[in-house]
């Protein structure tokens, strides 16, 4: 399946090392070349490590020295004074709103399109279509998608979904606009990851189930979705982790107000129709390339953002981790 | 059965969910939302003066605040995409037609060289040599104490700081095409604070980190701006499509005519009363 | 509705029938989403391409002076100004994504070849979370640092006086340049290399290795040669995912590379690495505001118009290059 490489391996469950060559000392002839080699390798490694730490350490560093639970709970204010303009809490909001209606839209239409292909994919000119499609999606620039986005929901028809300004032209950005381009950045993971999981459940299983007398969607959903939770539960969170690091689509779509600004008065659909800012652009603004009046608190809100991040990716390792069913043969 | 029963359950929920939205509008009262981009000069000042005004008024408006420019600001209010463009320029003869400029306040366009290099003074033939490209080196410049290239910093070609610029201090000398263009105030205040060898203009609300050179002799700052002694003096506007109307006259009237808006105003920039 | 017995066959089938044309249209109603997506963004970005034809692509005149005249076009259509030769921009994202991408896939064939094969136990288990920890670092993050660290620091203490003056009526030199873009770039991408390229070096079949070993051959020998040969498709998958994310790279570049469209002259030595640039993305990003204004909006679509394309081009060849590596190599994934 062509979809599968585009997924990074999510973590698999530590496999049993496989032995390595054995190390006879002397019965080998290392060149000079050779071991050039391996220190290049080790050099490689090391690099890596150091330079993970550095990064970790750095904004532990910088950001902690700024960040108190009170930034996490004022509002950002308007204000020329570092002091005096708050702190993130409607960026944090932001972020976990936007999250939520990304990853609400783009699972269920991901393990469907990963159920279809993988079970039903007739006619098969069409399964091809739409796996080159959603290939396609995985290597689009998500600038492209922000502005893609921004053309579609700027028509009128789409005037709902966010705020139509006076002279009727709709303003096109707010968390419905910015949460639909999020769900198509996490859906070719989903996808891929579905796929996967549904592929690894051997053939006998379904057609025990179909001997059963069950039709073919009564297996996908009592037996196949089930037994392939783990693997949706992994794409989920990794869609989740690559729509929590996002910046392009909300610089563009999400229309920058500092504090969220619900659209009316209702509750739920107001604030969705409304926009705001996430801890993505709440740091490209207040970094030396927004306005730069904050950089301190650019380094705070970057290091919640980056625990926000790991602790994502912690969740995708659970995930993995968990027991697989297992099939007996 | 049961599933049945459980699926009709689950639809009519559904149902009502997506009823409610389509019945409360009807029923609530809908806040004006007042939407305004454009100047990056001016943005800051907006986000004070909103603010304030939301005391005020009590919440009655929503204010979006959006920027770019002064020239997509002019773009959008024009085409009615928001409905205030900040502008920190004058109007041009080549701007859409049916706009108006309402003038909120006057602000002062200083010149910015890094706190390493504290230049005494410098005078319009100066400024048109540094930012034209004929002199490249800080040894030319009289009075600066570094001796490397000389680092330029201007704004993107959308900027009502930039033309602002241009026409106080250029002239018709045109700008070195290889100086780098930042897109905010805020840039490149940030720019020449960390490069010793840099110079840039800037809104004065700008200068906190930087130094600021006098200009023919006066010292750029807020005292001789608001006497007019400085000589880069420009006027910050919020551009309407036609006259303002209903909450956008309200909120115009308030920063034009009342204290408490003046007060706000004096603060970094020179308020009209 | 637990169905059981034959006597319910034709429910069965006409559940079974409805789920499939549900699915079968969602799926499809995704892929017209993205058909959409590609007819929407070519037809507006037409206009910029039809009135330069393949000057758009050469060289000519400043970028940014031409961005310029664009947004100052008079308001009347026939008017508008279209004059645009992208050509430095075209270079720079070729030469920043090239030169990433190269530098990544050394740096990651080494990483896999360590953790396979050379790293001990105990770092093994460290390089794991340390890929993963590297990945998930949000490119914004990797801007701030760059911005705020690498810049002023290559600006101030690395770039000497002397390559400033050299270049002084060209261009200005303050730090962000092709230097600091690339290395963040590579430090953004190495990452998915490394997870993919250590995935496939442990799937090659441990007798194919030990062949190898047998006759007399050294670890890293062995695994130069026959490792990385059987996962060459693996690997090109992984540069094809690593290109595809290095263009599209937006946000990062346009904190770090600089903010001039300037085409870097390899003529001018080691001071090259020093001058600013700015890729196709970084451009979309710092021109985003204006695009409401039509013919610079038409002029941005283009641009992600190329991009668009390049994208295609490279998943076909990373598609057409596995194609050819069938034969050599374990079973295509």
């Amino acid at each position: 399946m062509s979809t599968h490489a585009h997924v990074p391996a999510p973590a698999a469950p530590p496999a049993p090392a496989p032995p390595r060559l054995a190390h006879h000392r002397g019965e080998e002839s290392w060149s000079r070349g050779d071991k050039i080699g391996v220190a290049l390798a080790w050099a490689a490694g090391i690099l890596l490590c150091v330079l993970a730490a550095a990064i970790v350490l750095y904004m532990l560093f910088r950001g902690i020295q700024y960040l108190s639970v009170s930034l996490l709970a004022t509002h950002p204010l308007p204000s020329l004074d570092q002091t005096k303009s708050g702190g993130f809490l409607d960026p944090i909001e932001g972020t976990v709103i936007l999250t939520i209606l990304g990853t609400a839209i783009a699972a269920p239409i991901g393990v469907g399109i990963a159920v279809w292909l993988s079970e039903y994919a007739r006619p098969s000119w069409l399964a091809r279509a739409v796996e080159s499609g959603v290939e396609i999606v995985a290597g689009t620039p998500s600038i492209v998608l922000a502005i893609f986005g921004l053309l579609v929901f700027q028509q009128s028809v789409f005037g709902f979904l966010s705020f139509t300004a006076e002279g009727n032209a709709v303003f096109g950005r707010s968390f419905f606009t910015a949460g639909a381009m999020m769900a198509l950045i996490a859906l070719p993971l989903i996808v891929g990851s579905t796929r996967e999981a549904l592929h690894s459940i051997p053939s006998h299983v379904r057609e025990a189930s179909y001997a059963l007398g069950k039709d073919r969607i009564s297996t996908i959903r009592r037996v196949l979705l089930p037994a392939s939770r783990r693997g949706i539960g992994t794409g989920v969170t990794l869609g989740m982790g690559r729509i929590v690091g996002d910046t392009a689509i909300v610089v563009i779509l999400l229309g920058a107000s500092q504090q969220i600004q619900p659209e009316n008065g209702t509750p739920v659909w107001g604030l969705l129709k409304g926009t705001g800012s996430t801890l993505t652009t709440y740091v490209y603004n207040n970094s030396p390339a927004g306005e730069g009046g904050a950089p301190q608190k650019a380094y705070a809100a970057a290091f919640v953002l980056l625990v926000i991040v790991i602790f994502l990716n912690f969740a995708v390792d659970l995930i993995a981790r968990r027991k697989e069913p297992t099939w007996t043969r | 059965m049961k599933n049945r029963l459980r699926r009709v359950g689950i639809l009519s929920a559904l149902a009502i969910v997506a009823a409610v939205p389509a019945a409360v509008p009807a029923t609530a009262a809908a806040k004006p939302t007042i939407t305004m981009s454009g100047s990056t000069t001016v943005a800051p000042l907006a986000a004070l003066l909103a603010r304030k005004y939301l005391q005020v008024c009590d919440h009655c408006v929503n204010f979006k605040l959006l920027q770019g420019g002064s020239d997509i600001g002019v773009a959008d209010v024009a085409a009615g995409r928001v409905t205030i463009g900040n502008s920190s320029r004058d109007p041009k003869p080549s701007d859409p037609g049916g706009l108006v400029f309402n003038k909120i306040a006057n602000d002062a366009l200083c010149l910015v060289s890094n706190n390493a290099n504290p230049i005494p003074g410098v005078d319009q033939a100066g400024i048109q040599a540094i930012f034209g490209g004929s002199v490249r080196s800080w040894t030319q410049v009289p009075g600066s104490t570094q001796t490397g290239t000389i680092d330029l910093f201007t704004r993107t070609a959308a900027s009502g700081t930039q033309d602002a610029f241009l026409k106080i201090f250029m002239g018709t000398t045109k700008v070195f095409s290889g100086a780098s263009q930042k897109g905010s105030n805020g840039l490149v205040e940030q720019s020449v604070a960390s490069d010793p060898g840099g110079i840039g203009y800037v809104s004065l609300a700008f200068t906190k980190n930087v130094h600021t050179i006098p200009y023919k002799g006066v010292e750029c700052d807020l005292r001789n701006a608001k006497s007019g002694q400085y000589g880069g003096v420009r006027n910050l506007y919020m551009v309407t499509r036609g006259a303002p109307t209903g909450a956008t006259a309200k909120w115009i009237n308030w920063i034009t005519h009342t204290k408490a808006a003046s007060k706000i105003v004096g603060t970094q920039w020179v308020p009209l009363v | 509705m637990s169905v059981n017995g034959s006597h319910n066959a034709k429910p069965k089938d006409r559940t079974d029938q409805r789920a499939e044309v549900a699915l079968g249209a969602l799926a499809s109603a995704v892929l017209l989403l993205i058909g959409f997506m590609i007819v929407f963004v070519f037809s507006k970005a037409w206009p910029s391409f039809a009135h330069n034809g393949l000057a758009w692509f050469g060289p000519g005149g400043n970028v940014d002076e031409q961005l310029a005249n664009i947004f100052n076009s008079p308001a009347n259509p026939s008017n508008y100004v279209y004059t645009m030769h992208a050509w430095p921009l075209l270079y720079a994202t070729a030469l920043i994504t090239g030169a990433a991408v190269l530098l990544s896939t050394a740096i990651s064939m080494l990483s896999a070849m360590f953790i396979v094969e050379f790293a001990p136990e105990a770092m093994r288990r460290v390089m794991q979370p340390v890929i993963r920890l590297l990945a998930a670092v949000p490119s914004v993050v990797y801007g701030l640092i760059g911005i705020l660290v690498l810049v002023p620091f290559v600006g101030n203490h690395v770039i000497s006086g002397a390559e400033k003056d050299s270049v002084r009526y060209v261009i200005q030199l303050d730090g962000s340049s092709v230097l600091v873009g690339v290395l963040v770039l590579t430090v953004m991408i190495t990452p998915i290399m490394v997870a993919i390229t250590t995935d496939a070096l442990r799937s090659v079949p441990r007798s194919w290795t030990e062949g190898a070993a047998a006759l007399g051959v050294n670890r890293w020998r062995a695994l130069r040669t026959v490792g990385l040969r059987a996962a060459r498709p693996a690997i090109v998958a992984a540069v094809v995912l690593a290109t595809a994310r290095a263009l599209g790279e937006a946000i990062m570049l346009s904190m770090v590379s600089g903010s001039v469209g300037f085409a870097p002259n390899p003529l001018d030595g080691t001071t090259f690495i020093f001058e600013p640039a700015r890729t196709l993305a970084a451009t979309i990003v710092d021109n985003a505001e204006g695009l409401s204004v039509k013919p610079f909006g038409q002029t941005v679509y283009a641009f992600a118009a190329v991009l668009l394309i390049s994208s295609f081009f490279l998943s076909f060849a990373g598609w057409a290059a596995r194609q050819s590596m069938r034969k050599y190599t374990l079973q295509a994934r």
